[in-house]
């Protein structure tokens, strides 16, 4: 992806709030259609919220710590992903007939006890993604590199971090509003 | 087409490895008995392969700075690996996921190339394979030092020999001859 830095910022801004809207959007259900599945073995709505709290768990203070030693203000208006970049982030966002990613033990939430408050604090997870990106957006987001869960040795450039976080949303949103039925 | 070399070239260039990642004399990059599914650049140092036969190590090929090397076994099949790959002298390398691996050759249109490197293995482990075969000790070393010399600067000789199946001290004593 090339593209103006804050042309990225404002797309990734306007996705966040379309996804604040889709996490009130669950917490006006009732608890049985939260917990309901579409099979055995799939997540319920519930759970796919919870695995993004854990992901945010770890990306939102990496994140944040990268910011808070970044010295460059952004020189270059332009972004562009990293080859490594660009694949993680187009695998992560759903598309037609996609196929599901294998999930790591610990990111993996299936039968926990889940309930109202898993989706205040993805809430409030969403609002200091959105606080980030104000923050964030004169910084070069190219320059800052931050690590990824599954390895601290594998870098991604700040944006397309940001890009593979925030499709992640967009994947496990979408999939807790077929488990409950409202997709 | 693109020549190996290039492909190398390319694929360092390419923002698909991890940073480096430091190994001390002895460290094990890959243990047996798990699955390692990576694409190991090395940037300095030395790696061997392992194998644990008869309840001894056994030195199986060796890495050497500018290879990129895989545990195979589980690189192809997914399932744990019968091998180990050990640093034998401080080291670096950088790796890559197969996934990622694998996808970037895809889309860069390498895959061709990555055939012939795998052809090329298979020659060099032909050859090994005939090497094993041949009873003399002589015989053994006499195919190696004209195939790798490289392999005597690199490694040091308790490991060449365990390579050769032979003792550290029929080695030095061919060398000497």
């Amino acid at each position: 992806m090339k593209i103006e830095q804050s042309k990225l910022v404002a797309e990734l801004r306007e996705l966040s709030l379309k996804h604040l809207e889709l996490v009130q959007g669950l917490m006006s259900l009732n608890h049985d259609q939260l917990v309901q599945r579409p099979h055995e073995n799939a997540w319920n709505a519930l759970e796919c919220i919870e695995h993004l709290n854990r992901y945010g768990d770890f990306y939102l203070p990496e994140c944040e710590s990268r910011l808070l030693t970044a010295k460059i203000k952004a020189q270059n208006p332009i972004f562009r992903s990293s080859w490594l970049g660009e694949y993680f982030a187009q695998s992560m966002w759903p598309k037609e007939g996609f196929k599901p990613i294998k999930t790591f033990a610990v990111m993996n939430p299936s039968q926990q006890d889940l309930n109202l408050s898993t989706l205040e604090k993805f809430e409030s997870q969403l609002k200091a993604w959105l606080g980030f990106l104000d923050r964030s957006q004169d910084y070069d987001w190219r320059k800052i590199k931050t690590g990824i869960s599954i390895s601290s040795l594998i870098k991604l450039r700040l944006g397309d971090t940001l890009r593979v976080v925030l499709y992640h949303h967009e994947r496990h949103l979408r999939q807790a509003y077929r488990a409950a039925r409202l997709a | 087409m693109a020549s190996l070399q290039d492909l190398i070239v390319k694929i360092t260039k390419a923002n698909i490895w991890s940073e480096p990642l430091s190994l001390k004399r002895g460290e094990h990059l890959s243990e047996a008995g798990k699955v390692d599914q990576k694409v190991y650049w090395i940037k300095e140092g030395c790696l061997q392969f392992n194998l644990l036969a008869d309840g001894e190590e056994q030195s199986i090929r060796f890495a050497y700075p500018g290879n990129m090397v895989s545990v195979l076994d589980s690189y192809i099949s997914g399932t744990a690996s019968k091998y180990s790959l050990q640093a034998l002298r401080k080291s670096e390398v950088q790796f890559c996921t197969k996934q990622v691996f694998e996808a970037y050759l895809k889309s860069e249109n390498l895959q061709e190339v990555w055939n012939q490197s795998l052809y090329q293995l298979i020659l060099e482990m032909m050859e090994r394979e005939q090497d094993l075969l041949l009873n003399s000790p002589a015989d053994r070393l006499n195919r190696v030092l004209k195939r790798s010399p490289r392999l005597f600067q690199e490694v040091p000789h308790k490991y060449i020999a365990s390579y050769l199946r032979m003792s550290p001290e029929t080695l030095s004593r061919l060398l000497n001859s």
